[in-house]
């Protein structure tokens, strides 16, 4: 993004009216509408529980990669520490009902408030940092929570490695928890919170707050030295992006029932990255995408035998092919048949393909 | 009835025996950090799949000393790296050159994560042992102390390898090239320096020097298809405490690192695990740019 473009893009941003575009806004109002009903109820009829439950578990993934991609995209920093947020969200929602004797939706409060408290002091701690260091610090973060939970001091909370059953009895938001347990009703569930959270993420990407940070990526001095605070919208980014990998999270628990160390491992972490760039990070659309490809390609490797073989196909798949994909101004499926689409739609090249 | 310097012996034992398992364990951590901090000085590359070719540097020091002994996996394991380490340059860094940081970093991330995955696919799941060499078993009694002599045999490799790296990047024309290098690479091409040939040398020092590490890991800790994750994840800490691109700052760091984990492990066994993230948040409040005020704010 040169200069220019930069400040055009900050302009306009601020002076946006959308006025001269409301039929089309209506029109994609209503076929957005369609669409999210549609992917909530069709597939409650045709897909078997056994797909239902992989589908879920591919739009979770696809949440948790979203969050991954909207800070690569907008920021140009990767997080590599998404699994303590979502396994941190899952434990803390047990510990809350367990040991703390609080109804399911306190629990929730509760497990939400205390990560977003957490995300806050971290990001004040390593917003700051170089692109680079932001990955090993988080990377770091997320090993620290990791170990905490196996600590001896722990193990009455946190069950050790064993990890711990979550009962959730009553309601939990008005939702009864058993609709939780039931594969198409927690499919429908998990595809509206998904569609929510990805037109969140598109809403902020357009917003004046997406165009800062994105100028920040691109130029952080020449942003200082114009008077912007630089600090401030990169924390509220990475707050908000663990916001959606909490979501993620405390679904996975209420869905599973049960919350383990392995929740808060690496490889969701890297799983969650190869995710992202399978479908691409320059939208919403293509994280969640994503997901569910991983999700499903996982699957069908394991069918096969060679359950462990899918991720490391996927990972050299993706980490190998990313330059390529990156100097054809592609990162993904959805970039590509953006370009298949004759540059109907254009693929806005993210910084992370230069 | 004991004598009245009896608590102040015990004392300054106890400090000895600390001082000594620390300086065992930043042997390894500064043999790792160190190559990890050269590649990054060189290339502006974070070798997220450095904890993998240690990882493998210890399987392949295991299997050669199953059928020549430990002193035959010292010697060949660095080799067989190194031609790793070429590889790694000629089919990773160069043709990602032009690329941006964090693109080379997953690019390193996947391939250590393959890598691994291959390696627990020929090994199993289970953790291996190696015995150490006989005339390295067994203890030496120093200052009335009792320690076993494959941890000093560590120490003095660990630090004496450093020794050898300071020399060569302080005292030799080639390490004088890649100090140039790493510090201004236009002008140091302009003068004529091969920054290629450079890189290709500090990758394959870099990979051969974590080969040693897993092979003097072996009989010192386990191999285990864990330990590339920790063992990446303690130098990452490293290197962000030393400064990225600090060698200086990596070596202080990794001594601190290893006081620091084994002074926790004795005295606060329940928090053992997190002293050293504890660490980093503390150096990271005091100092945001690291102990060798590396390039970590941007």
């Amino acid at each position: 993004m040169s200069n220019g473009t930069m400040t055009d893009d900050l302009h306009a941003s601020a002076t946006a009216t959308g006025g001269g575009a409301l039929p089309r806004v209506s029109l994609g109002i209503v076929v957005g509408l369609i669409g999210l009903g549609a992917g909530a109820v069709v597939p409650t009829y045709f897909a078997s529980d056994f797909m239902l439950r992989l589908g879920s578990e591919g739009l979770l993934l696809g949440l948790l990669a979203l969050s991954v991609a909207f800070l690569m995209n907008q920021a140009g920093l990767v997080a590599l520490g998404a699994a303590s947020i979502y396994g941190g969200a899952g434990y803390l929602f047990a510990i809350g009902m367990s040991d703390w004797g609080l109804t399911p939706t306190a629990a929730l409060c509760v497990a939400f408030l205390i990560l977003l408290a957490y995300s806050a002091m971290l990001g004040a701690l390593i917003v700051r940092t170089n692109p680079l260091a932001f990955m090993m610090l988080t990377l770091a973060a997320g090993e620290m929570i990791s170990h905490a939970v196996l600590l001896e001091g722990l193990r009455d909370y946190t069950g050790g490695a064993d990890g711990l059953v979550v009962r959730t009895t009553g309601t939990v938001l008005g939702i009864d928890a058993v609709r939780f347990a039931d594969p198409a009703q927690f499919w429908s569930l998990a595809w509206v919170v998904t569609v929510l959270v990805g037109l969140a993420f598109w809403a902020i990407a357009r917003s004046r707050l997406g165009a800062v940070l994105r100028a920040i990526r691109e130029n952080e001095e020449r942003m200082r030295f114009s008077g912007f605070n630089t600090f401030l919208p990169r924390l509220i980014g990475y707050v908000v992006v663990n916001i959606a990998a909490a979501i993620a999270g405390f679904l996975h628990v209420l869905n599973a029932g049960f919350v383990s160390p392995e929740s808060l491992g690496l490889f969701v972490s890297t799983n969650t990255l190869v995710a992202a760039l399978i479908g691409g990070i320059s939208g919403s659309l293509g994280p969640i995408l994503g997901g569910l490809i991983f999700s499903f390609a996982q699957d069908e490797f394991g069918a096969r035998g060679a359950h462990a073989a899918s991720d490391r196909c996927c990972d050299r798949r993706v980490h190998c092919r990313v330059p390529a994909w990156c100097r054809r101004r592609a990162v993904g499926p959805v970039e590509a048949a953006r370009l298949a689409a004759g540059g109907i739609l254009t693929c806005s090249r993210s910084k992370s393909c230069r | 009835m004991p004598s009245r310097n009896a608590p102040g012996q015990e004392t300054a034992a106890m400090i000895a025996l600390l001082i000594a398992n620390s300086l065992a364990l930043a042997s390894l951590l500064i043999m790792l950090s160190s190559g990890l901090a050269l590649i990054y000085g060189l290339r502006d590359v974070i070798n997220f799949g450095h904890g993998a070719i240690y990882m493998l540097g210890a399987y392949l020091g295991y299997t050669i000393a199953l059928v020549g002994g430990f002193w035959l996996a010292l010697l060949l394991v660095p080799i067989l790296l190194a031609i790793v380490g070429i590889a790694f340059e000629y089919l990773a860094l160069r043709p990602l050159q032009r690329r941006s940081h964090i693109e080379v970093a997953l690019v390193t991330l996947g391939l250590g994560i393959i890598l691994g995955q291959i390696i627990i696919y020929f090994y199993g799941g289970e953790a291996r042992s190696v015995d150490a060499p006989k005339i390295l078993s067994g203890s030496v009694t120093i200052l009335h102390l009792s320690y076993p002599v494959y941890r000093l045999f560590l120490i003095v490799t660990g630090l004496g390898s450093c020794a050898l790296l300071a020399l060569w990047l302080r005292w030799t024309a080639s390490g004088l090239y890649v100090r140039a290098v790493s510090q201004d690479p236009s002008v140091a091409r302009m003068m004529g320096i091969n920054a290629d040939r450079l890189s290709l040398l500090v990758t394959s020092l870099s990979t051969a020097f974590a080969g040693i590490a897993g092979v003097l890991a072996g009989p010192y800790l386990s191999v285990d298809p864990g330990m590339d994750v920790v063992m990446i994840v303690n130098c990452l800490i490293i290197v962000v405490i030393g400064g990225t691109g600090s060698i200086g700052g990596a070596i202080i760091a990794a001594l601190l690192f290893g006081f620091v984990q084994v002074a926790g492990s004795v005295f606060l066994p329940n928090l053992a695990a997190l002293v050293p993230y504890i660490l980093l948040m503390v150096v990271l409040l005091i100092a945001p740019g690291g102990i060798g005020r590396g390039r970590v704010l941007s």
